[in-house]
């Protein structure tokens, strides 16, 4: 019932994560798997585009929380790009604008990535 | 009573045949005539062996079977018969010229010896169509038994009709009598069912039996056919009973003949025979003990050992693989081994990723190594002193996936044939179940037993909510929180405090389920302790992110509203640590509170303190407050559209007329009518607050 799939992408220096479908409980180990899998290729530089992503639970959040500890320790950064207003209204009830950088577009993000690489 | 009966039978030969040997000697010296008395002696003889006949078959009637045995038997009795008659031959001599005369006119002797020759073959003749009748009537049909009765009755009318007394000697009817009993000896003789069913050992005896039985019977038809001492004694003792040995000797003559060709031909079969039979009684074990579960080691012992027996290999051994999902990784399991030393398991297969146990995993079909020094996926053996021979390993398969596999290995190369690679897929087939159903047995045991523990754990969760709702003046209580598992992680709590306010808390643990219910308990604890203590609601949650920082993991955080209410002029003060916003609602006009606050568990006290706002809102009058957990507006129908928040707010802007109960069940209901069939996802929490008409500090 709950599809979810994230795909990996690199855009110089930057890792892009493409989140789509439904991220639940159930579909959270694929997003950790994924989370894994960058740090232990030790690229912190992650930016998680949740253009198509239509859903995300309180369990589908934790992945997040799961891992920016370690990521910023390492000088990165989880950065969230492109959300629709109803997953975005999600992560803003927690409070997650507060503790995370969300930008409308993708690109933003990448900007942001580079220009804390030249500083 | 019994003795009695046994001798029963014996009393008429032994009364009869001195009779009509007396009579003979007395005829034989003067003339008696032929009249009532030469009847009486005629009768004589048929009735006393007609007796020995009734008396073997009673005796016998107990006897099992093993043929070619009996056959031995035969033979002795029919070969003996046949050396008595040589020695009484040599010692009388009836003369030819009174061959034709009847009745013959001898002297004592000459009687004696016809007595003797007569006795003994009839007597034999009877064993001997016994054991036939016994053979014969093996797995008998009810044709079967009446082609031999038949037989019996012509053989009884073909002896009767040589009765001297009668006219019928040389007539037709006793021919047709004679030619009958002939034809029904041969359509008796096809009943060898019990060949089929000898091993190869006893068929080779059978055949080596028959064919000298075969032989000895045909000397006794020659020599009851012609004119000799034997044929000339029968007919001084008895024309009646010469006629029955004669055409009993001829169908035993055609009976063990046809044993002898019928046996030779099965001979080839025989070894096939014996192993479909062993396999058909392994099979029948196996069937048995794959219902014992509880005996799973013997039951994989029996399954390498049958394998062994049944296939004739040195040695069998069955091991189970214990992999991931992906079948490539884990490790085998050795769960039986016969006559199978280690080192060769070791060297066969080495590690799941063998050249062996891949293919198998691979093709999922029997792998047949015909020469194991030879073959390039063992060769390396030889090297380690591995003997010669051949190896079949066949898979377990269980739902399509390879659960373990099945070996032998015989010390010949190229000897399993197809035989064996399909018996012991059979085998491996109900090992499979066998396995299969000791899993299921345990893993059902263990389902039970946490379903047990979990409804414990939901008894003692439940009891962590209030079991009532608060009493306060002008003001009512109404709440429910549902579980989608047996335990979930949603909260709600009421807490009376020191200067007669009122804190109320509704959270939500992320995620659900046990681990969720764990943090629900903990979650419980810190706020009780809070409550005792002045706090704002912003103080408060601060305080008990403080508390929780440290235990929660790092993956879960928990929402949370926390409200203080003065039930004395409904003013309530709150504060939403990333919980779903408040719904205020009245007759004419329903909002989303939605201070800014970050859930519990997520960051620093710092961070947390700074970005925390509190609120405060006055219940007028009829007023409504709706607190409430992501699972309610994240309902979902089959559609997979949410329920969201605002058919909430307008439910319960259209609702707030009523009471705290009626607005509760009002919501609860159109949710789930919303929701349909469709299975609900996540803990489900609602509490809400009806400030009555009048306001004020007392009760409408």
């Amino acid at each position: 019932m709950t599809d979810f799939k994230v795909q990996h992408r690199d855009g110089e220096g930057v890792s892009i994560l493409d989140l789509k479908g439904y991220l639940d409980a159930h579909t959270a180990p694929d997003l950790e798997t994924a989370f894994q899998k960058l740090l232990n290729d030790r690229k912190f530089n992650i930016v998680v585009n949740c253009r198509d992503l239509s859903y995300i639970s309180s369990a589908g959040l934790g992945v997040f929380m799961a891992y920016i500890e370690d990521v910023r320790k390492n000088k990165g950064d989880i950065k969230l790009t492109n959300m629709s207003p109803k997953v975005y209204n999600v992560f803003d009830l927690l409070g997650f604008p507060i503790l995370y950088e969300i930008y409308k577009d993708e690109k933003e993000a990448i900007v942001k990535f580079r220009n804390a690489q030249k500083a | 009573m019994a003795r009695i009966r046994s001798i029963l039978p014996w009393i008429a030969p032994a009364v009869l045949i001195p009779i009509a040997f007396v009579y003979d000697v007395a005829r034989a010296a003067v003339d008696l005539g032929s009249g009532i008395l030469s009847v009486t002696r005629e009768l004589a003889l048929p009735i006393a062996f007609l007796a020995v006949y009734a008396g073997l078959q009673s005796r016998r009637a107990q006897a099992t079977t093993n043929v070619p045995k009996a056959i031995g038997r035969l033979l002795m009795v029919n070969a003996g018969a046949l050396v008595l008659l040589g020695f009484v031959s040599l010692v009388i001599s009836f003369r030819p010229e009174n061959s034709g005369s009847l009745p013959f006119r001898q002297n004592s002797i000459n009687i004696l010896g016809a007595y003797i020759v007569g006795s003994i073959l009839t007597v034999a003749s009877i064993v001997t169509l016994l054991s036939i009748q016994e053979m014969v009537l093996i797995r008998r049909t009810a044709s079967v038994r009446r082609n031999f009765l038949l037989y019996l009755v012509v053989l009884g009318v073909a002896s009767a009709a040589s009765l001297r007394f009668l006219p019928l000697e040389g007539s037709i009817v006793a021919t047709l009598a004679f030619v009958v009993a002939l034809i029904l000896a041969v359509v008796n003789s096809f009943r060898q069912p019990w060949i089929v069913y000898l091993s190869r050992r006893e068929k080779v005896y059978g055949i080596i039996y028959s064919a000298l039985l075969f032989v000895v019977l045909t000397i006794l038809d020659v020599v009851l056919a012609r004119h000799s001492t034997g044929q000339r004694s029968m007919q001084a003792f008895s024309s009646c009973l010469h006629t029955f040995v004669q055409i009993n000797a001829l169908f035993a003559t055609i009976y063990f003949g046809m044993s002898f060709v019928s046996t030779l031909f099965h001979l080839p079969t025989a070894e096939v025979f014996e192993r479909k039979q062993t396999e058909l009684n392994s099979l029948h074990n196996l069937g048995r003990l794959v219902t014992q579960v509880f005996d799973f080691d013997d039951l994989v012992r029996t399954v390498t050992q049958m394998t062994m027996e049944v296939c004739d290999a040195r040695g069998a051994w069955l091991e189970l693989f214990e992999t991931t999902e992906n079948e490539t990784e884990g490790s085998a399991r050795l769960v039986a081994r016969q006559q199978v030393e280690e080192v060769v398991i070791a060297g066969l297969t080495e590690d799941l990723n063998s050249p062996i146990r891949r293919l198998l995993r691979d093709t999922h079909r029997p792998l047949l190594i015909e020469d194991i020094w030879n073959d390039r996926r063992t060769k390396h053996l030889k090297e380690r002193g591995i003997s010669r021979g051949a190896l079949l390993s066949v898979p377990l398969l269980s739902q399509g996936r390879i659960i373990g596999a099945l070996y032998a290995v015989k010390d010949r190369f190229q000897s399993f044939d197809q035989d064996d690679i399909e018996v012991m897929t059979t085998f491996a087939d109900h090992a499979t179940i066998a396995i299969e159903n000791a899993r299921l047995i345990v893993r059902s045991l263990e389902r039970e037993r946490l379903k047990q523990e979990l409804m414990v754990a939901q008894r003692m969760q439940r009891r962590l909510l209030p079991q009532t709702m608060p009493e306060l003046p002008g003001i009512e209580f109404a709440a429910i929180s549902e579980s989608s598992a047996e335990v979930g992680g949603d909260y709600f709590d009421f807490f009376a405090l020191d200067d007669g306010r009122l804190g109320i808390v509704v959270a939500d643990v992320a995620g659900k389920g046990v681990s969720a219910a764990f943090y629900m308990a903990e979650m419980k604890g810190i706020f009780l302790s809070l409550s005792r203590l002045p706090l704002t609601p912003r103080e408060f949650l601060v305080r008990a992110n403080q508390a929780v920082l440290e235990s929660l993991e790092k993956n879960v955080f928990i929402s949370v509203v926390y409200a203080i209410l003065d039930p004395a002029t409904g003013v309530l003060q709150l504060s939403r640590a990333g919980h779903c916003p408040i719904i205020h609602a009245s007759a004419h006009h329903a909002e989303m509170i939605r201070p800014t606050g970050l859930g519990l568990g997520l960051t620093d006290t710092e961070l947390f303190s700074r970005s925390t706002e509190e609120r405060e809102l006055c219940l007028g009058p009829e007023d409504v407050c709706v607190l409430y957990t992501d699972g309610i507006t994240e309902s979902r129908n089959s559609a997979g559209e949410e329920y969201g928040y605002d058919r909430l707010l307008a439910l319960t802007r259209r609702l707030s007329s009523g009471g705290a109960e009626d607005i509760k069940s009002g919501i609860l209901s159109d949710v789930r009518t919303f929701v349909g069939a469709s299975t609900s996802g996540d803990d489900m929490t609602l509490l809400v607050i009806k400030r009555s008409a009048t306001s004020g500090g007392h009760r409408v």
